[in-house]
């Protein structure tokens, strides 16, 4: 009793107050472009292994055509957004789909702006 | 002296159980075994003051000494007995080279050092002469007055007043606290301590283990969960610097551990051999056709992945077992 009543003050207090650990917290994507590679990334690495086996029993000469058709339309039953084909590398402050450097996930706008402001490690301007 | 004497005083009432047991199927008197062993059930069932309870082993030692040289009559309540070894005591003198032999005779009898307690027990007699000597001199004979009178560490009634009254201290200080009056209870406790005497086994060992079973029973409520939830919650402050910040992000996860361990996570401790010769998982499979053909390529494959446990190499090889076991019959039809 006395538990539960002390647990509701902390709650409502924790409501009005700030939260303790203040960290830069992502609940929200950039823009729904984004959120749907998102998904599309999840869904791939859930179905990364069987589409790697189905994918191994149609492109190979051994095992008899019947059975490759019926695993093309059986890799074709899966969801769509499973496949990695449709991820797309974009950028992770902006969502920025072209112009995006894989090292650091970044665009380039955003890229020189960081390294101008020297918070890039390792980044210098070129010069030579 | 009489301090050394006291733990070889309480070793005797136990070994003057052992000798009175001896004694009595030594001797015939068959009718002194059952007041004898009352008289011992009681004495050892007795809370009493320790003097009391000397006094009653001393008697107890003359009784034995007394049985060991000539036999008894029926006795039946202790308090007979009691008086039987009174009248023993203001006989003391004519039977004393007879007790000195049968404390000679009981000394040898008994399993301890026999000069030691033989030199104990002729003390005991001589103490008990001075005492009979004082009596005859007092005249009135009073059990109570010789219990009081025999004790070996005597406080005399004006000293134990002292002590009482000084353990109460009514005087004042100037602060108004009480005075004092000092460490007495370890002095009083000397003649009887603690740990010594025979078990009374009134209490038995509370058992640790139900204890335990009992707090692994109830599970944490709802509400206890809620409750350390809010205290981490509260507890858990912001980082002070840098150092803490990424310590909690070690802690997390977010951040790895330095130096750098190519292996983290990794945590496969299966052999070579158990990487490579992977052909003991095809014994489901045909031994001729396509299927096993396509199923050593596939072996061949995985025994050359190095980045695969040994599990997931396993469940790759049972699902295409599965899925070929599924479209068998599609097999057959071709």
């Amino acid at each position: 009793m006395a538990a539960s009543v002390l647990g509701w003050a902390l709650r409502a207090a924790r409501q009005v107050l700030p939260s303790a650990c203040t960290r830069q917290v992502r609940s929200y994507y950039v823009d729904w472009r984004m959120l749907r590679d998102v998904k599309r990334r999840k869904l791939a690495y859930e179905y990364a292994d069987e589409r790697l086996r189905i994918n191994a029993i149609r492109k190979n000469t051994i095992l008899p055509k019947e059975l490759q058709e019926v695993a093309d339309k059986e890799i074709a039953a899966l969801p769509r957004d499973s496949c990695p084909v449709r991820i797309r590398n974009r950028c992770v402050l902006t969502s920025r789909p072209r112009g995006v450097k894989r090292r650091w996930r970044l665009s380039r706008i955003v890229f020189r702006h960081f390294a101008d402001h020297a918070q890039m490690s390792g980044i210098q301007r070129a010069m030579w | 002296s009489t301090s050394s004497v006291l733990p070889a005083e309480k070793d005797e009432p136990t070994a003057s159980t052992d000798s009175t047991a001896k004694v009595a199927s030594k001797s015939q008197g068959s009718t002194a075994e059952t007041p004898k062993q009352k008289l011992l059930d009681i004495i050892g069932g007795m809370k009493v003051e320790v003097s009391y309870r000397k006094k009653l082993q001393q008697l107890k030692a003359h009784e034995i000494k007394k049985r060991a040289t000539n036999k008894l009559e029926d006795q039946d309540s202790e308090g007979s007995m009691l008086r039987k070894a009174k009248e023993d005591i203001q006989r003391g003198k004519p039977l004393n080279p007879e007790l000195v032999e049968a404390a000679s005779a009981v000394a040898s009898s008994l399993p301890l050092n026999k000069k030691q307690t033989e030199s104990e027990l002729l003390a005991q007699l001589r103490r008990h002469e001075e005492t009979t000597d004082k009596q005859k001199k007092g005249g009135i004979i009073n059990i109570r007055n010789v219990i009081s009178e025999m004790s070996i560490k005597r406080q005399s009634r004006a000293e134990r007043g002292v002590r009482i009254s000084s353990r109460i201290s009514l005087e004042m200080d100037e602060d108004g606290q009480r005075i004092r009056p000092g460490r007495f209870a370890p002095q009083s406790f000397d003649s009887r301590s603690l740990k010594v005497g025979k078990r009374l086994n009134i209490f038995t060992k509370v058992s640790t283990e139900t204890e335990n079973a009992l707090k692994t029973v109830s599970s944490p409520t709802i509400w206890d969960l809620e409750f350390a939830k809010e205290i981490a919650a509260i507890t858990a402050q912001p980082p002070r610097n840098g150092f803490e910040e990424m310590i909690q992000w070690t802690k997390e996860g977010i951040l790895w551990e330095f130096p750098v361990d190519n292996e983290a996570g990794m945590e496969d401790d299966a052999e070579f051999h158990e990487h490579i010769f992977l052909e003991k998982h095809l014994k489901d499979f045909p031994k001729q056709g396509p299927i096993r053909h396509f199923m050593e390529l596939v072996i061949c494959g995985l025994s050359k992945n190095p980045y695969l446990s040994v599990k997931q190499k396993v469940e790759h090889i049972e699902w295409f077992q599965k899925y070929f076991d599924e479209k068998k019959e599609f097999l057959q039809e071709i």
